[in-house]
């Protein structure tokens, strides 16, 4: 799981990237080349290409897939599971342990 | 931090983990927490964190569990200095470090004067009041500890730790009703626990098997144990107890059924065919549990050793009846 979603972040990545370079260059290019043609300034998101769109759309997707995938485990939210846990990994974390275990009468004699 | 286990209070750590504190005692007893420095700039030169004391707690706690009183000595002389002798914890522990020290029935019988005249000065002092009891305890007076106790809840009705010791204190008497009726109040102030929800249907199955009078008690103790299996998945301990209370009742089930649906006031009694299905579910949850814990499969390896061992010679006394 850990291998698919580095995969994915680093593409998702590279994509990102490729995509906001792209529309940056676009729109210097475009609007240079316009405001020496006619000297009205176009705007620029109009005019943006389909193909860096979708680029940029994907590399969201994709970068969303994998940070999700490569995140910790989810807590458990229902008590009986998250109590069942703690019996499991051996009471540690039991917050009422001190019901059982009751410090303050201590027998230290025993 | 570097020392974990010092974080949790020591008399549930394994014997072996608290030899291996006390003897790391020495090398962090030897870095002084405080500054000596005058108070404003010892603010500034201190190597206190939140974590500090609790440490020195649980350590002192720790060197007395394995009788290296030295250290102990030394712990507490830090947590004096820092905290000064008439704050009410600090009380109590220079109260524990003094019965650990004492020789004799005479000087255990001195720490309890001193108690007696530290509640006298001010009778809201908890700390030192369950050590009175934990003496009194130690002395074997448990009448007197009861006592004793029953006042320091009459002051904190809402200490649910002193409610759990009363509990089994009683039960150490055998008073069952006095032991079911402190327990209730636990669960008053924690219904969510669930070790004392299954400690609840124990505390009924033992008051059963002592006066098997009224069936209504096991099937009080076979609510207790579903619910606690409802608070907590895979409880080993409510499954055990589940198991043993159903094949009670199985077993007076040719006796009881005539009288049960009289008996029955408020809640009737499970019906023999809901019984024969939960004991069902216990044996193959019981089963599972072994199985997995002693594979040491991942998230399966903190059952209590102890615990695993009583749960598979109940199932191996089910297997052998089976065989004949």
């Amino acid at each position: 799981m850990s291998f698919v979603s580095t995969i994915l972040n680093a593409v998702g990545l590279i994509f990102l990237t490729h995509a906001v370079y792209s529309a940056h260059e676009h729109t210097a290019l475009s609007s240079t080349s316009q405001s020496s043609a006619s000297g009205t300034p176009a705007n620029p998101a109009s005019s943006l290409p389909l193909d860096i769109v979708i680029e940029l759309l994907v590399a969201v997707v994709v970068l969303s897939i994998g940070i999700v995938l490569s995140s910790t485990p989810l807590k458990p939210i229902q008590w009986n599971k998250w109590a069942g846990a703690i019996e499991k990994n051996g009471r540690k974390e039991n917050p009422y342990r001190i019901l059982e275990e009751r410090v303050g009468f201590w027998d230290v004699r025993s | 931090m570097a020392f974990p286990d010092l974080l949790h209070p020591p008399s549930h750590t394994s014997q072996s983990s608290a030899l291996r504190l006390s003897q790391e005692a020495p090398r962090i007893l030897a870095k002084a927490p405080t500054s000596s420095l005058p108070y404003p700039l010892s603010l500034l030169s201190s190597s206190e964190t939140e974590e500090t004391w609790t440490i020195y707690e649980n350590l002192f706690l720790s060197c007395l569990r394995t009788g290296d009183n030295v250290s102990a000595r030394k712990c507490i002389d830090h947590l004096t200095a820092r905290f000064g002798a008439v704050n009410e914890r600090i009380m109590a522990l220079t109260g524990i470090y003094k019965e650990a020290a004492a020789a004799d029935t005479a000087a255990l019988v001195k720490v309890l004067d001193k108690y007696n005249e530290a509640i006298q000065a001010d009778p809201t002092n908890m700390p030192v009041r369950k050590r009175k009891v934990a003496t009194l305890k130690a002395l074997n007076r448990p009448a007197d500890a009861i006592a004793s106790l029953v006042e320091l809840l009459d002051l904190s009705p809402t200490d649910a730790e002193a409610w759990s010791e009363l509990s089994d204190l009683y039960l150490a008497q055998s008073m069952f009703s006095q032991a079911i009726y402190s327990l209730e109040e636990v669960l008053l102030i924690f219904p969510n626990a669930w070790a004392m929800q299954a400690r609840m249907g124990e505390l009924l199955y033992l008051s059963y098997l002592s006066s098997p009078a009224d069936p209504s008690t096991l099937s009080e103790a076979l609510r207790r144990y579903c619910r606690s299996l409802e608070l907590c998945d895979d409880y080993l301990r409510g499954y055990y107890g589940l198991k043993i209370t159903c094949q009670k009742i199985l077993e007076n089930a040719p006796k009881t059924s005539s009288k049960a649906v009289a008996a029955s006031e408020d809640l009737p009694p499970p019906s023999p065919a809901k019984v024969e299905k939960l004991h069902e579910l216990a044996t193959k949850k019981l089963a599972e549990i072994v199985r997995r814990a002693s594979q040491q499969e991942p998230g399966w390896d903190g059952y209590d050793e102890a615990e695993l061992i009583a749960a598979r010679a109940l199932l191996d006394r089910d297997a052998e009846v089976i065989v004949r």
